[in-house]
């Protein structure tokens, strides 16, 4: 009965992820920019339940999220994907300190990986006309994504995944 | 003793009448060494209520208004006929939708704002889109409730917007930051820091001369190609409220 309810959690929160992508709260944010939401749920999904289920999921929301994002010449699914199955390889750690230590360094990885690539796709699109111009903005957005997600990582995933394994909870 | 007190009594300055006669001389003078400024004052506040006032004022405001209003609407008139021979996109008319902003990114690549007006209420994919200050972008995909616009400084914008003091058109694209760039196909264009920037009348995306943003900085000439930053009229973080051009 937990087991079944502690999925059923992790899908109403898994919902939750494209309207706080969509709501973006700009208080929370940093030069305009805000964490890479999705991530935070992943990492705990994935941690959890292996690289195979991350790695669907992964594609799971980056369709999500692409339909909700307007730019149809760029995929945010190449970043989730590879972060799921990443995600889905690492165990979790029994010390609460390097746990939480652990969720800021991985997030911030994970969002490092889903930037460059998504800028990857712009650079290639706009190779020849101004790939020049574009690099100072995407570092810096990167960069800035980067921050924010490794600062909340470790305060959401922390409690998403006690909440997701009732077993982890002691 | 008694002789000496009557002849005191008759001197003039004993008599009331003399002092009023230098009281009003002294005023006199006053007057005239002020050149007559005590009695323009004094003029100010008994003629202040029989002034031409308040409603002369109205009534030559107002018919400067309706005067205002005609040219302006035969100058409209007069631009789309010249307009329409020359085969170019028409301004904008008066039936815009109003729409609230429901959601936002303003950050990070994604650059769009999600407004509260969809197919429903004829919102159309390519409608412009419009808020205080000028324009914000264009209607990229509409469902039956809502309308998502893709803003300026979105990376897959692309503008054609004309520079007025300079007189030439260029191209805006965003870059995914808040200020998008200004590419001038030409290396001398005497673009100037403060020069300001419109959609161009030859577009076919966007209605003509609508204020779009101001010059921050030039940079170097690269490649034959001239980029300028520019600073967006409109904020795009800040608006609640915006205008769909149908």
């Amino acid at each position: 009965m937990n087991k079944f309810f502690a999925k059923r959690l992790s899908i109403v929160f898994f919902i939750f992820v494209p309207i706080i992508f969509l709501w973006h709260p700009n208080w929370l944010g940093f030069l305009g920019v805000q964490p890479y939401w999705p991530l935070f749920w992943l990492l705990p999904w994935s941690m959890i339940n292996g690289s195979i289920n991350g790695l669907i999921l992964g594609l799971f929301l980056g369709l999500i999220l692409d339909s909700l994002t307007l730019n149809s010449n760029f995929t945010q699914i190449p970043g989730l994907i590879l972060c799921g199955i990443l995600f889905g390889r690492i165990k979790l750690n029994s010390n609460t300190l390097v746990g939480h230590f652990r969720y800021g360094l991985i997030c911030s990885f994970g969002s490092f990986l889903c930037g460059t690539l998504y800028f990857l796709q712009i650079l290639f699109k706009n190779y020849s006309d101004r790939s020049f111009l574009l690099f100072i903005p995407s570092i810096q957005n990167i960069l800035s994504e980067v921050f924010l997600t490794g600062f909340f990582a470790p305060l959401i995933c922390s409690q998403l995944i006690r909440i997701f394994k009732p077993s982890a909870r002691k | 003793m008694f002789d000496i007190r009557r002849i005191s009594t008759s001197r003039w300055w004993h008599k009331k009448k003399n002092w009023t006669f230098l009281g009003i001389f002294l005023f006199l003078v006053l007057v005239r060494i002020s050149k007559g400024s005590l009695y323009k004052d004094f003029y100010y506040f008994f003629s202040k209520p029989f002034w031409p006032g308040q409603f002369q004022k109205e009534v030559i405001l107002k018919s400067k208004d309706q005067e205002s209003l005609i040219r302006l609407n035969l100058l409209k008139n007069d631009n789309k006929r010249l307009r329409e021979i020359l085969s170019l996109h028409n301004s904008f008319d008066n039936d815009n939708i109003s729409a609230a902003v429901i959601s936002r990114k303003t950050g990070s690549w994604w650059r769009q704002l999600i407004l509260n007006k969809g197919s429903k209420d004829g919102v159309k994919i390519g409608n412009s889109v419009i808020g205080p200050g000028g324009l914000l972008g264009r209607v990229n995909d509409t469902s039956l409730f809502t309308s998502s616009v893709t803003l300026l400084t979105s990376p897959e914008s692309k503008v054609g917007v004309w520079v007025d003091r300079i007189q030439i058109n260029g191209l805006l694209i965003g870059l995914g930051d808040d200020y998008p760039s200004l590419i001038l196909y030409s290396k001398d264009a005497d673009i100037k820091v403060g020069d300001f920037v419109s959609s161009s009348p030859a577009s076919t995306l966007f209605p003509p001369n609508i204020p779009i943003g101001i010059v921050q900085s030039v940079d170097e000439p690269f490649k034959a190609k001239k980029t300028a930053k520019i600073s967006l009229l409109a904020k795009p973080h800040l608006i609640d409220w915006v205008q769909i051009l149908k």
